[in-house]
């Protein structure tokens, strides 16, 4: 008993930034991606002795995070469509110039479309390799890595037109 | 590699580990820029993906966590308490049962079952030593007597057998002994007239508070046992 608490206490002390950035990147909102990675590690705590390899303890959450996620859809429609700016994530660590930058790259992130930016979160957030991304969301690897591509090559564009963009905002 | 595959190779992946891709970044200035150009981008993407955790989020889970078990274990508490519960009240059943129950429900099984029970204990070459006086002593807590002697007694005692007291006359007969029962006249055995199982028959004879069982080997005229019996006891009110 003892031996699963302490488990299960270093599981969420190393996983629940990395799980909770996930599900925000996901969900867009801080409140549900809260409630999503809850659900989770209850979920993981429960079946917390089917975790065999403890290597492989952080793609097991993010698959019972996203089951978690479409259950949450089965439940009640959200409309996703209507993204709010105003949900964006703001952080203050950062300098105001980076700042801006940070926040006008978070919104390009959250308006992508859903199937190019999850590879990309469980890439940059979770450090998967193209294989095991393509493992996660069942997909074929070379779709995975087209997505990859896609993905990076769309915030390209937008930054490399963006000053036009500042431009515009400031003046 | 030609400059799109690369182009794709490190749009795919910045940090990617294939051979060819990195060995065409190592030999030509313009591929490494770009690496590095998309290097940057992806730290700035990563900066963007950081968003902040709340912070108090890992003691939530832990504690939301330490509750639900906490709860599971009172339920799981309580779901052992009332199976111990019940295993109690069955075992006390069981054991009111064994206790208050009789294992024979009819005269035939308790008699057969009873001289097979304390057959070890006579034989025919037993001396005869009870006297008519001494045995219509025993029977006056049935309420009866024998007129006179009507054979060899062996032995008279009171036995309490599954739960019914009777008195118990052993006879010899003329290979094996003979056993006759005097039973109190009770509910749950049913009356049977004659019985017989492979080696043992008997007869059964009822009266107004009891019942006489002659209960003998086969090849024992136990049909004039009965008969001597029967004629020979007096039952007092």
């Amino acid at each position: 008993m003892a031996t699963k608490q302490t488990r299960y206490e270093a599981l969420v002390k190393a996983l629940h930034s990395d799980l909770y950035r996930y599900a925000y990147w996901l969900c867009h909102d801080k409140q549900v991606a809260e409630d999503l990675v809850q659900e989770t590690f209850l979920r993981a705590w429960r079946a917390l002795d089917s975790l065999k390899d403890e290597k492989a303890a952080k793609s097991w959450l993010i698959t019972i995070l996203r089951r978690e996620n479409a259950r949450r859809f089965e439940r009640k429609r959200f409309e996703m469509s209507e993204y709010e700016e105003a949900t964006i994530c703001d952080s203050k660590a950062t300098g105001a110039e980076q700042q801006i930058e940070n926040d006008w790259l978070r919104e390009k992130i959250a308006k992508m479309p859903e199937e190019y930016r999850e590879p990309l979160v469980l890439q940059v957030i979770g450090g998967f390799s193209g294989e095991e991304i393509s493992q996660m969301l069942s997909l074929n690897k070379n779709t995975v890595m087209t997505r990859l591509f896609r993905a990076r090559n769309q915030l390209k564009e937008a930054l490399d037109e963006q000053p036009k963009l500042r431009g515009q905002h400031n003046g | 590699m030609d400059d799109l595959q690369f182009r794709r190779n490190i749009y795919a992946d910045p940090n990617t580990s294939d051979s060819d891709t990195l060995a065409a970044k190592h030999s030509d200035p313009a591929k490494r820029k770009f690496a590095e150009e998309l290097a940057q981008l992806d730290q700035q993407i990563a900066q963007a993906l950081n968003i902040d955790v709340p912070d108090d989020l890992s003691e939530k889970l832990i504690l939301r966590q330490s509750l639900a078990s906490h709860q599971q274990q009172k339920k799981r508490k309580r779901i052992k308490l009332a199976l111990a519960a019940s295993v109690t009240f069955v075992i006390g059943l069981t054991v009111q049962q064994l206790q208050f129950s009789h294992a024979y429900s009819s005269i035939a099984d308790y008699a057969i079952a009873h001289t097979n029970h304390e057959a070890i204990y006579f034989s025919n070459q037993d001396e005869a030593k009870v006297s008519l006086a001494s045995l219509n002593k025993k029977m006056a807590s049935f309420n009866g007597s024998f007129s006179e002697q009507i054979g060899e007694l062996i032995m008279a005692d009171y036995c309490r057998f599954d739960g019914t007291k009777s008195l118990h006359l052993v006879f010899k007969g003329r290979s094996s002994p003979v056993n006759v029962f005097i039973v109190p006249d009770s509910e749950h055995l049913a009356f049977s007239k004659d019985f017989a199982n492979d080696a043992l028959s008997g007869f059964a004879s009822q009266f107004n508070q009891s019942n006489i069982i002659v209960v003998g080997d086969k090849n024992e005229p136990l049909k004039q046992w009965q008969q001597k019996i029967n004629q020979n006891i007096r039952w007092s009110t």
